[in-house]
C-alpha cells in the first residue's frame, strides 16, 4: 500500500515537472516608435520663414498635432497582427516631446515583417466626440455641427501669398469633411459627411526580437503635404479647408505618400 | 480566620510577616500588577506622543460636472479637505491678510475678486470704477483681472501670460498654492510683508486652531495660507449655465442662441472655439496663449513672449474662459473694451495684423470674421448661455457672516 502510494505520488510530480518543458517559452518583442518631422529630408525648423511650396508660396509652421491609430503589423507569411495600445490612437504633438515616442505596450510575436500600417486620424468608429475630456487631446475636438470627433491633424502656418505681402495665417486642418447643397458652406445646408482618414503604410521591413524593444522612426515630410500627388495651393482657400471638403481630399490625396519608416538601429 | 492567622502572624512595625512559599507567590503576583501597570505605562507613552502628532482632515473630492476634464490641477502635497476649504476661505475674504488691521489698511482676495462679478471687480464700483485694479498703496495692476472661474482645470499656467507653471525656473512661483505669497508682497497688490501676515492671524483668536485642523499645526505659515486659499479657489466651479444644461438634454436653446452656437463653433462662422473650446471642451478655453490681433505694436513686456522668449509670442495673452462674460465687464488683458458688443466688434471688424498674429487669426485678411448684424446678436445670445448666476450667489463661495475671531 505504501509502495503504491509513493508511485502515485511519484507519478504526479513527474508529470508536474514534465508540464513546463511541454510548453515552449518564447518571449514577445515589443516596438517603440519615434515621431519626427521634416521638410526637404531635414528637420522641420517652426517659426521660421524657410520653406517654399511648388506653388511658389513661402511658409512657415508653427504648430503641428495630429493623430494615429489602429497600427498593423504585416508579417511576411501574409498575416497580420493588430496592436490595440492605449485604445489604438496616439497623439503626437511638435511641442510635447514626450508625445514623440509611443511605446506599444502589445507582445509582438518574434519574426520578420513585411511592413506597418496605420490609420492617419481616427477611424469612423472611434472618432467620437467626448472620447478625450482631457488636454490636449481635448483641444483637437472637431465641431460636431461639422462631423464631430476631432481633428486628425492640426497644423498651423504662415505663408505669403505674394511678393511683398504681409505673412497669411493658414489652418491646414484635417478631420471628418462636409458636403453642403449650397455654394458657401452653410451649416445648415450640410447633407453629408464625409470620413477622410486614410491608411499610411510605412513599406520598412521590421525584424522583432524576443525580448527586446525594435525603435520603428516614422518620419513626416511636411513639404509633401502640399507638393505631392495633388498640388495644394493656399490661395485657393479662405485661410483653412475645415469647412472645404475639396481641399481636404487633395490634402489626405497626398497625405498617403507624406510618412516614410526607418529602422532605429 | 484561624487557618490565615497560622500563615500570618501580624507584626506591630514590619507589618505582615509571611511563609516563604506565600512571599514567592506574592512577589509572583506583585510582578504581575507591576508588570501590568509598567505595560499600561508603556502603551499610555507610546500612545501619547501620536496622539499629539496625528490630525485627521475629511478629504474633500471634486464632483467633476459632465464633460468636464477628468485631470484636475491639484498639487499632490494639497489634497482637498473640508478643514482647508474652510480656511482658505476665511483667508480669502479676511481684510487682515494685508498684515494690517486698521480699516482702511485691510485687502484681501476678495477686495478685488467679488463673487458678485464672478470673482473679477467689475466696472462700476465705488473701489475700481472702471475695472482697473490697483494695490493697497494705489499702485496699479499691469494687467486688468482675468476669470477666477474653473480653475481647479487650468493648464498652462495662471496669470495672462502664464508666469505661474510648472516652468517657471523659481520654484516658488509654480502653482495655484505659490499665488498668495506672490499677491501679499507684489507692489501693485498688497504691497505688504509675508511675516507680518504669519505673525497677525497667529494672533487671531480662532485661526491657529483652524490652520492645526487643516494641517496639523497651530503655527501660521504664509505657505499653509496660500495652500488652503488655493482649496477654497479650486472649489470655486461654475457648471450650471444654460449652456451646461443643453448638453445635457435638460435646455433647449432659442433659434437665435443655436444660430449662435453654429456660428462660435464653425471656422468659416465666427470660429470662436479654436481657441475659446465649446463642444469637446465646456470650459470654453484652451488656456492657451493667442495673439488675437489687438495691436501693431507691443510695449507690455508683461506678454507671453515675456516667459517664453519667442517671438511668435509677442502680443500674445492666455484665452480666458467665456463663462459668465456678462458679470465681468471690462473685457481683455488690457481692459479696453467695457462691453460685450465692443467686443464683438473687434473681432468682426477691427483686427490689426502684425508679425506674431496667431495663425489661428485666419480672418485677419479682412480685419475680422464679417459677420452681418443678425448673425452678431445670435453669437451674442450664444454667448449669454454661459451665464452661470447660481455660481455669483453660490453661499459655499461668499463671504463669511464672521471670521474665526467673531469679527
Amino acid at each position: 500500500m505504501k509502495n503504491r502510494l509513493f508511485f502515485f505520488v511519484l507519478l504526479i510530480e513527474v508529470a508536474g515537472c514534465c508540464k513546463p518543458s511541454e510548453t515552449i517559452y518564447r518571449p514577445f518583442g515589443k516596438i517603440r516608435m519615434e515621431f519626427s518631422h521634416t521638410v526637404g529630408g531635414r528637420p522641420l525648423l517652426t517659426d521660421t520663414l524657410l520653406y517654399t511650396t511648388a506653388t511658389g508660396h513661402p511658409y512657415m509652421v508653427a504648430d503641428l498635432q495630429y493623430f494615429i491609430s489602429d497600427i498593423r503589423l504585416y508579417h511576411d507569411g501574409g498575416k497580420t497582427l493588430q496592436l490595440t495600445s492605449d485604445s489604438g490612437i496616439h497623439y503626437i504633438d511638435g511641442r510635447i516631446p514626450g508625445s514623440m515616442q509611443w511605446s506599444l505596450k502589445d507582445g509582438i510575436p518574434p519574426g520578420k515583417y513585411d511592413s506597418l500600417v496605420f490609420t492617419f486620424g481616427i477611424n469612423a468608429a472611434k472618432n467620437r466626440s467626448n472620447r478625450f475630456p482631457d488636454p490636449p487631446e481635448r483641444d483637437m475636438a472637431w465641431p460636431d455641427i461639422l462631423g464631430g470627433g476631432y481633428h486628425y491633424m492640426k497644423m498651423n502656418l504662415m505663408y505669403r501669398s505674394s511678393a511683398g505681402s504681409v505673412l497669411k495665417p493658414f489652418m491646414f486642418h484635417l478631420g471628418i469633411g462636409q458636403v453642403y447643397s449650397s455654394t458657401l458652406p452653410d451649416p445648415d445646408s450640410i447633407t453629408a459627411y464625409v470620413q477622410n482618414f486614410f491608411p499610411v503604410t510605412l513599406k520598412t521591413p521590421v525584424v522583432i526580437t524576443g525580448g527586446k524593444v525594435q525603435g520603428l522612426q516614422c518620419i513626416m515630410q511636411v513639404d509633401r503635404w502640399f507638393d505631392g500627388i495633388e498640388t495644394f495651393d493656399f490661395d485657393n482657400y479662405p485661410g483653412g479647408i475645415m469647412q472645404y471638403q475639396e481641399g481636404m481630399h487633395r490634402a489626405c490625396v497626398n497625405g498617403t505618400g507624406v510618412f516614410e519608416g526607418e529602422v532605429i538601429r | 480566620m484561624k487557618k490565615r492567622a497560622d500563615s500570618i502572624e501580624q507584626t506591630p512595625v514590619a507589618g505582615y510577616r509571611v511563609t516563604t512559599c506565600e512571599f514567592l507567590g506574592r512577589v509572583r503576583f506583585d510582578g504581575i500588577i507591576l508588570l501590568a501597570v509598567l505595560s499600561f505605562y508603556m502603551v499610555s507613552c507610546n500612545k501619547k506622543p501620536a496622539q499629539t502628532n496625528v490630525f485627521q482632515t475629511t478629504p474633500y473630492k471634486i464632483s467633476v460636472p459632465r464633460f468636464f476634464p477628468g485631470q484636475l490641477n491639484i498639487v499632490a502635497d494639497n489634497p482637498l479637505t473640508e478643514e482647508g476649504i474652510t480656511l482658505g476661505r476665511y483667508l480669502f475674504y479676511d481684510g487682515r491678510m494685508s498684515g494690517r488691521t486698521f480699516p482702511d489698511s485691510l485687502m484681501s482676495c476678495s477686495t478685488c475678486h467679488d463673487q458678485a462679478h464672478s470673482f473679477e471687480c467689475g466696472m462700476g464700483g465705488a473701489m475700481f470704477p472702471n475695472g482697473q485694479t490697483y494695490g493697497l498703496t494705489g499702485i496699479l495692476t499691469p494687467h486688468f483681472m482675468m476669470p477666477m472661474i474653473n480653475l481647479a482645470w487650468t493648464n498652462h499656467g495662471f496669470l495672462w501670460n502664464g508666469k505661474v507653471s510648472v516652468e517657471n525656473a523659481n520654484p516658488a512661483m509654480r502653482t495655484l498654492e505659490d499665488v498668495t505669497w506672490m499677491a501679499i508682497v507684489a507692489p501693485h497688490e498688497i504691497h505688504g510683508d509675508t511675516a507680518r501676515v504669519a505673525a497677525l492671524f497667529q494672533t487671531i483668536p480662532g485661526y491657529p486652531a483652524l490652520f492645526m485642523k487643516a494641517f496639523g499645526s497651530g503655527h501660521v505659515t504664509v505657505k499653509n495660507m496660500g495652500r488652503a486659499i488655493a482649496q477654497f479657489v479650486r472649489t470655486l466651479i461654475s457648471a450650471d449655465s444654460r449652456f451646461d444644461r443643453y448638453l445635457q438634454g435638460e435646455y433647449q436653446m432659442s433659434p437665435s442662441e443655436r444660430n449662435g452656437y453654429v456660428l462660435f463653433m464653425t471656422e468659416q462662422g465666427g470660429d470662436c472655439f479654436h481657441c475659446h473650446g465649446g463642444d469637446g471642451n465646456p470650459l470654453f478655453t484652451t488656456n492657451l496663449f493667442y495673439n488675437n490681433g489687438k495691436d501693431s505694436i507691443f510695449t507690455d513686456p508683461g506678454d507671453r513672449s515675456g516667459i517664453t522668449g519667442r517671438l511668435n509670442d509677442i502680443g500674445a495673452y492666455k484665452a480666458p474662459t467665456l463663462r459668465n462674460l456678462v458679470f465681468r465687464p471690462p473685457y481683455m488683458h488690457d481692459g479696453r473694451y467695457k462691453t460685450l458688443d465692443e467686443v464683438l466688434k473687434f473681432y468682426n471688424s477691427e483686427l490689426v495684423w502684425s508679425p506674431s498674429i496667431s495663425p489661428l487669426m485666419h480672418h485677419i485678411g479682412t480685419h475680422g470674421v464679417k459677420l452681418v448684424p443678425g448673425q452678431l446678436a445670435d453669437l451674442k445670445a450664444f454667448l449669454l448661455t454661459l451665464t452661470d448666476s447660481s455660481f455669483v450667489s453660490n453661499p459655499a463661495f461668499s463671504k463669511p457672516d464672521k471670521f474665526p475671531d467673531g469679527k
